[in-house]
């Protein structure tokens, strides 16, 4: 397999956000991974300190004009994340137009970072520049009901609302839309959450077709950072090995999410002792111990075609 | 397996140089990886365009450690320095591992003002220190030609600091002709009762024609990786880094060559490391050469 991946995510020196959790497991599953760093810190903002340093848009066209100039600005995929500036984030509309006229088959993968049950936790002018730029963009989305919510301007309280809005989200830009997150209620009850995924495949008579899935995933009783970008790194893996099957990107991607959050929250609650609640630095995520279950994981979701 | 590692090196956005060149496969032998970026270069400056020089890189790890790599600057690696200094204080089971870059055959590519705190600050804090032939002689203040040479050296170097040496390239001649170069490596280990016993070691090394980048960050990764395995064993530490390098190198030239096409010499963008290609040989590399261990 021969596929290359340009990564714009944060650098942390120590745990698994930004391109810290995706490089890994891209690379295991043997992807090349270019990746540029947005910024770096010493570690999550979760933590009680953190420090660093930020790229700012021009250092970004400087790596990129780097690439550039010694004509390997070739890739199969673009993976993006939490960013906080409108400038950087144009400049990467920027990078991806000009590299997907180079490679019309690129596709960008684009988790649209703005804020999740009900706040924002970057500022507020990023929203128009996702929601007129970014997303027409992108080919893969994975927005969280939230962030759903605020690029389409609709409030998502029922699935069929869910399923309007992805569609909407379809019409923006994106083939493949996952809400990776929902407040929908499960039919299995409130331990589990619900995700939904939609995509737009053109058949081979020319016809178009959306698949629709639904899936349960079980909630865990603590914070997670990074995975929301293991998921999106995931399933840019999953669903280039099932390009028009959703159901199996999804099962894969969340499977694997499950084992690793598995993995992490036993020992997180073994290091913080019993009846202690762990603190972030014990619950990065168990990233290279998982290695065998993000070469191969064990599917322990179906998802339900809608 | 808990065992973390602080790495200082350069990024490079493509290709396999530092950190890059690091990260990956101690990460996938099972260690946590700290990772601090010294710079950010869109790739390596080896090669790729006409400049002759190398990329900054630094490594400095914690339990075990690992620096690697070279830096420009003094006031840099004297940093470095003062993290290592609290760190072993902070564990004095702390490894330093340290590829002391100042050049190679015959020349300096860094400033010249790098080379008396390599001496006097960096490697007495060292504890497995990768220097090539002419490192090894800068350090020591040292001719080497004969293999007697190079084991004197490497004393000297003991002396200074690191119980562990190895002299990733030198000029002596192989007993297997011209197509080998010969590597060595020491290490000094406290015995039961005491004394200190020194293991010595040879290997002779398969010459390819190309120039690799970023081989030499592997190569001190690796070996942090196999003497943790292995840390009372030089030989079979070594044998197992060289071999993953043979592994690494081979795919990496092979492909270099499809993609440059018959008779034509391969280009930069074509030798990087096929590094994620190769993450079966990384985590376990079939040992494809023997080093001699010397009697002396």
């Amino acid at each position: 397999m021969e596929c290359r991946v340009l990564s714009i995510q944060s650098h942390v020196v120590r745990g698994y956000v930004g391109n810290k959790s995706a490089t890994f497991p891209l690379q295991v599953l043997g992807f090349e991974v270019d990746s540029i760093n947005s910024v770096q810190f010493s570690n999550h903002t979760g933590y009680a300190h953190w420090k660093g340093q930020v790229l700012t848009a021009e250092e970004l066209n400087v790596l990129y004009e780097g690439i550039k100039l010694n004509n390997v600005n070739h890739y199969d995929y673009i993976l993006t994340g939490y960013t906080r500036d409108t400038s950087f984030l144009e400049t990467v509309v920027d990078i991806v137009q000009e590299l997907k006229r180079l490679n019309p088959k690129l596709v960008y993968v684009c988790d649209p970072v703005m804020g999740d049950q009900g706040s924002m936790y970057v500022p507020e002018n990023i929203l128009p520049v996702y929601r007129d730029q970014v997303v027409a963009v992108a080919d893969i989305l994975t927005p969280n009901q939230f962030e759903a919510e605020l690029l389409t301007g609709r409030t998502i309280s029922t699935e069929k609302d869910a399923l309007d809005v992805m569609e909407l989200l379809h019409q923006m830009g994106p083939d493949t839309v996952v809400l990776t997150s929902t407040d929908l209620t499960s039919p299995h009850g409130d331990q589990f959450l619900v995700a939904l995924g939609s995509q737009k495949m053109v058949r081979t008579d020319g016809s178009k077709s959306t698949q629709k899935i639904r899936i349960e995933m079980p909630k865990v009783d603590a914070v997670f950072v990074g995975t929301g970008d293991l998921f999106t790194a995931m399933l840019l893996a999953w669903s280039h090995h099932h390009p028009n099957d959703l159901k199996a990107a999804c099962e894969k991607t969340v499977s694997v999410l499950h084992h690793v959050i598995k993995r992490t929250i036993t020992y997180a609650n073994e290091m913080a002792g019993p009846g202690k609640r762990p603190n972030p630095a014990q619950l990065e995520l168990r990233m290279v111990q998982s290695k065998k279950d993000i070469e191969d994981p064990d599917i322990v979701v179906e998802a339900t075609i809608l | 397996m808990e065992c973390r590692v602080l790495s200082i090196q350069s990024h490079v956005v493509r290709g396999y140089v530092g950190n890059k060149s690091a990260s990956f496969p101690l990460q996938v032998l099972g260690f946590e990886v700290d990772s601090i970026n010294s710079v950010q270069f869109s790739n390596h400056t080896g090669t790729y365009n006409v400049e002759q020089g190398y990329v900054e890189e630094f490594a400095l790890t914690q339990n075990p450690l690992r620096p690697s790599g070279y830096t420009r600057d003094t006031s840099f690696l004297e940093m470095v320095v003062d993290i290592v200094q609290e760190l072993k204080r902070a564990n004095p089971n702390l490894v330093y591992v340290c590829d002391p870059v100042l050049g190679d055959h015959g020349s300096m590519y860094v400033p010249e003002n790098l080379h008396p705190v390599y001496k006097n600050k960096v490697v007495p804090v060292a504890d497995i220190i990768t220097p090539n032939q002419f490192e090894a002689e800068l350090l020591t203040g040292k001719n080497i030609s004969t293999e007697k040479d190079a084991v004197e050296v490497m004393d000297l170097l003991h002396k200074m600091g690191p119980d562990t040496v190895v002299i990733t390239s030198s000029d002596l001649p192989s007993r297997l002709g011209d197509r080998f170069l010969v590597s060595l490596g020491s290490q000094r280990t406290l015995m039961p009762d005491g004394t200190k016993s020194t293991q010595r070691v040879r290997m002779e090394i398969p010459k390819v024609d190309a120039v690799f980048v970023g081989t030499g960050d592997l190569f001190a990764a690796m070996l942090l990786a196999w003497t943790h395995h292995y840390p009372n064993d030089l030989k079979t530490a070594c044998e197992k880094t060289f071999s993953v390098m043979h592994h690494v190198i081979k795919r990496t030239i092979s492909y270099a060559h499809d993609l440059a096409g018959p008779g034509r010499k391969p280009s930069p963008p074509q030798l990087e490391l096929r590094m994620v290609q190769s993450k079966a040989d990384i985590e376990d590399p079939a040992i494809v050469m023997e080093a001699t261990v010397l009697n002396l």
